[in-house]
């Protein structure tokens, strides 16, 4: 098993796609480092101050002006309003939530790509795992061999396990690294509140409590973790059921940005919240923003998302089983 | 060599896929398991923060939609247009700080002062700026009330929360000036016009009494501003000032401000 876990592997590291992915996250850290400075120098240069104090208090104004516009859908006004209490929780209790420092450019870069960009990544190992030797012909040599169908396919799916590891990590480090170079490495110990409920308008604070931003960091990159295990999961059923790789792209693709769409207008249509697409933001539970569809919480939408993953993996495993190869 | 790639890679995936387990395990327990211990507040000391006595000069400025600047295209407002005035006689940095929220009331205004950090604003100062009043008698810029007991009624209550709010500034900062703008009659130009305009005077009057009565607070007329040509100097929904109206308002309080006073008294 494990020799064939090590050949998946190997298969995986020679079509060079983890450099790829490497090269990718870099080059958009990159990017949303400058970003970021560009908005920091920006507001530094607008209000004349760095005291992070005046700043949120002039961010609450400013929500609190687009709050009074009258032409605003329920949903945003019920949003902004979420998050208008939550900054003036924040600034009641002495804490800036956005502290300089590469380990909050971390947090919010993991909070940004926990529903697109990193699973974007998965499927990009993940969506010719199969497909790409059923396409190639080369399954057939695989499974000539005195080795059981579903011990091949376990093993592909450990390497996938392996590669989702190996991404998250690329992720959590380079972005730690490069904008490291802007920011200053330090600030792991900053305090961050976790724990708001959002209740319809209203944010309810009874279990807010506060938690070093090392282990809100750690948290966030387990949660995205299963997140991109989920998704590669799915990827990976398209894979077995398919030949072409690039409907296997296709689809999950189509999947991930229909979710992003759907989470801005599913508000009321309430069945929504069992596709998995809309379940993506787990990170958002633990900043305390309001959920897609009321009622959502962050035991709900992880289970939904193991419910699709397994089910995923079953339906791979059965089709993988019983299929004729020729 | 490729080989000890692979397996070191596979390697470091488990190792981080554990730590990934961990951080997840981590969720569980602490979103649905920790016992929540709300944090204190933190009791900030109220000292060391007060008004300083710098080459730099703070303005704050606190109100409705006058002060944020709605109906000024360029949105400046009037406190853009003073600050350009300033800047044109002196060298000092200037920062402003404008914590005005559109639609705001007098009963608005004063939960806003209860904020600990617009408190800590309000003592950095070293001039106020205000406007408040408008949304309290004009319902949102609809219409003015013209029901004798209704407005008898709005102005008790606006003139009681006017005096809260001067009587905090004061409390939070004893030596900033502090400038009310008064209101005009956006209404100026309709038939009733006699009527709106002795409503609006009144109320200034009013306000004026409150502010006599602190130290240092000074209530600025707009009234006579916009007197003449008012839909000259209104913005397109015919209550808010536009640029030029803005600009008349502006410089009329950028004028009252010496600016050698500040950092001697």
């Amino acid at each position: 098993m494990s020799k064939l876990v090590y050949n998946e592997m190997l298969k995986i590291v020679r079509k060079k796609r983890l450099w790829v992915i490497a090269a990718i996250i870099a080059v958009l850290v990159a990017l949303f480092t400058y970003a970021q400075y560009r908005e920091t120098e920006e507001l530094r240069k607008r209000l004349g101050t760095t005291d992070w104090r005046t700043q949120l208090q002039q961010q609450i104004v400013d929500l609190q002006n687009r709050l009074q516009s009258p032409s605003m859908s329920e949903e945003w006004r019920k949003y902004l309003q979420i998050r208008l209490k939550q900054q003036q929780y924040y600034l009641e209790h002495n804490i800036n939530p956005s502290a300089p420092g590469a380990p909050t450019f971390m947090r919010t870069f993991i909070e940004n790509a926990i529903d697109l960009f990193l699973p974007l990544l998965v499927m990009v190992v993940a969506a010719d795992l199969v497909s790409s030797e059923a396409s190639a012909g080369t399954i057939k040599l695989l499974l000539v061999r005195p080795v059981k169908r579903w011990k091949i396919l376990l093993s592909k799916y450990i390497a996938l396990l392996l590669s989702v590891s190996l991404i998250m990590l690329m992720a959590a480090v380079l972005s730690y690294a490069i904008s490291g170079l802007v920011f200053g490495y330090g600030g792991f110990r900053l305090p961050l509140l976790t724990g708001f409920v959002p209740q319809g308008e209203d944010l309810n604070t009874a279990n807010v409590h506060m938690i070093p931003q090392w282990k809100y960091i750690l948290i966030e990159l387990g949660l995205a973790a299963f997140v991109s295990v989920v998704v590669g999961t799915l990827t990976f059923m398209f894979s077995v059921l398919l030949r072409s790789t690039a409907a296997v792209m296709g689809i999950m693709l189509a999947a991930l940005i229909s979710g992003a769409i759907l989470s801005n207008m599913v508000s009321s249509w309430h069945s929504a919240k069992y596709l998995f697409m809309v379940n993506l933001r787990l990170t958002d539970y633990i900043k305390g923003a309001a959920p897609p569809i009321e009622g959502m919480t962050l035991g709900f939408s992880m289970a939904v998302l193991a419910v699709w993953g397994l089910a995923g993996l079953l339906v791979a495993f059965f089709v993988f089983m019983r299929r004729d190869v020729y | 060599m490729r080989r000890s790639t692979v397996a070191l890679l596979i390697a470091v995936a488990a190792l981080s896929g554990v730590l990934w387990l961990g951080g997840l395990a981590l969720a569980v327990q602490d979103q649905f398991f920790s016992a929540a211990k709300p944090p204190t507040k933190e009791q900030r000391p109220p000292t060391a923060e007060t008004r300083q006595h710098d080459e730099k000069m703070d303005i704050v400025a606190l109100g409705d939609s006058l002060t944020r600047g709605t109906g000024d295209e360029s949105g400046k407002g009037y406190v853009g247009y003073m600050v350009d005035a300033l800047r044109r006689q002196t060298d000092k940095p200037i920062r402003v700080t404008n914590l005005a929220i559109r639609g705001l009331r007098s009963d608005g205004l004063l939960r806003q002062l209860g904020q600990p950090e617009i408190q800590r604003q309000v003592a950095m100062a070293d001039l106020i700026v205000m406007t408040i009043g408008g949304n309290d008698l004009f319902q949102g810029g609809e219409a003015l009330k013209l029901d004798r007991k209704q407005l008898n009624e709005a102005k008790r209550r606006y003139v009681a929360n006017l005096d809260r709010i001067f009587a905090a500034l004061r409390r939070f900062n004893s030596e900033a000036v502090i400038f009310a703008i008064g209101l005009y009659n956006p209404f100026g130009d309709l038939d009733d016009a006699k009527r709106t305009s002795a409503v609006v005077r009144d109320w200034n009057f009013a306000s004026a009494e409150v502010a006599a009565r602190y130290p240092n607070i000074v209530a600025v007329p707009t009234f006579d501003l916009f007197a003449l040509h008012v839909n000259d100097y209104l913005y397109s929904d015919h209550f808010h000032p536009n640029a030029a109206g803005y600009k008349r308002i502006g410089e009329r309080v950028a004028s009252l401000i010496t600016l050698t006073e500040e950092g001697e008294q």
